[in-house]
């Protein structure tokens, strides 16, 4: 990536305006609410454009932005009511008991609505949620996630686990 | 057969971050719960997303300082106000009083924990000040959009005081309550940070925002209110 010095926000834009859609999306999944998420983007892009000198080109601009996104989330009022009191992946009782003799139904999926989906995924705890949108919906890689959240790759693995393994049971309960 | 996968390797095999394993192709347990794990991905990346409001695009583009709520941009303010209140003797006293509280209200802002009492409930920061102050604290129920995010003890200029940290929207109040001679009658607002300052129940507040001084004057009654 070059950066053209004389135009800071003009390649700061270019890099960053392809990231807006995705970004209210991912805002969206944090907030649970369309206005904090607005002001939740609005921030992202204004403290990126002015932190945007400590951007180190050649490293992955998605996940600054989104660590951006995210930082300023966990700030918030609502983020920091989000956040776990103790650290979740530490607690060994928590993990719940996975099987995998226990045998998924096929196509279960494929017969849940976009609705109930929604919702089951919304109900998880931060930790969980954001772990799963960022694989799932923002089709990002482990590493990206673990460079987004600044957690090792094996958390990034681990939290998937439960995460998916929330959902399921959840969705089973409904039916 | 080999073992089966553990739980991790399923969601790594799922998520395209596992080498083929030969275990899949003799293990339909193991295979089965690939596959719900893919099918879980494919139905999220399916779920409708969020689409961003009209007009949100443009107002990110049109951004520059209108919004200033940046820990980044404090920083720099404060770095400003630093060097000018440690250079320039020329500042009269109220100057000093606004750039001192506007350092607390950046420094404070830019810590790990802000406040020490974490609480959006007024009947559980009120209470906490008791025994740590000389004075009574009272935290009046906010009115939207003013929100009470918690609170903790503070000194300046060697007096204790109250701090309470309120939000409205995106944007963080500083709220120092000092007993009332501590505090000049007026402090100028500072580098486009407002500064507002109110006596009430012989006490006396200082609102510290990057807001309009008139935005902050609805949590001035609130706070003046018997």
């Amino acid at each position: 990536m070059t950066r053209d010095s004389a135009d800071p926000r003009a390649a700061f834009e270019e890099l960053a305006l392809p990231l807006f859609e995705p970004l209210y999306n991912y805002a969206r999944w944090l907030t649970h609410d369309p206005i904090e998420a607005e002001d939740l983007v609005q921030e992202t892009y204004l403290k990126g454009l002015r932190g945007f000198g400590s951007f180190a080109p050649g490293t992955n601009f998605r996940a600054w932005m989104y660590r951006i996104l995210r930082n300023t989330f966990l700030t918030s009022r609502s983020g920091l009511r989000a956040v776990p009191p103790v650290s979740i992946d530490e607690d060994p009782d928590a993990y719940e008991q996975i099987s995998v003799a226990e045998t998924p139904e096929s196509l279960f999926f494929a017969r849940v609505d976009s609705e109930t989906l929604r919702s089951s995924i919304e109900a998880l705890p931060l930790t969980f949620r954001e772990v799963l949108v960022l694989s799932d919906v923002e089709n990002m890689s482990y590493r990206e996630i673990a460079e987004t959240l600044s957690i090792p790759i094996g958390t990034v693995t681990s939290r998937l686990v439960r995460a998916r393994q929330k959902v399921r049971n959840t969705l089973r309960g409904e039916r | 057969m080999t073992d089966h996968l553990t739980p991790e390797e399923i969601e790594q095999h799922a998520d395209g971050e596992a080498e083929s394993a030969e275990h899949l192709r003799e293990c339909a347990v193991c295979a089965n719960a690939v596959l719900s794990a893919m099918q879980m991905k494919r139905a999220l990346r399916a779920m409708p997303r969020f689409a961003p409001p009209a007009g949100l695009r443009a107002r990110v583009l049109a951004a520059p300082p209108a919004r200033r709520s940046h820990v980044a941009w404090w920083l720099a303010a404060a770095a400003v106000l630093a060097l000018a209140i440690g250079g320039v003797a020329l500042l009269r006293a109220r100057d000093a009083a606004a750039g001192q509280l506007v350092d607390l209200h950046t420094t404070i802002l830019a810590s790990a924990n802000p406040v020490d009492v974490l609480s959006t409930d007024r009947h559980t920061v009120k209470p906490w000040f008791e025994g740590r102050l000389p004075f009574a604290v009272d935290v009046p129920d906010l009115a939207l959009p003013f929100h009470l995010i918690g609170g903790r003890v503070i000194y300046w200029r060697g007096q204790p005081g109250a701090y309470l940290l309120i939000g409205k929207g995106a944007h963080r109040i500083s709220l120092f309550v000092f007993a009332s001679d501590a505090v000049p009658r007026a402090i100028a607002s500072h580098a486009g940070m407002s500064v507002v300052v109110w006596r009430a129940h012989g006490l006396a507040y200082v609102a510290v925002a990057d807001v309009p001084a008139d935005d902050l004057q609805p949590l001035r009654q609130a706070f003046a209110r018997d």
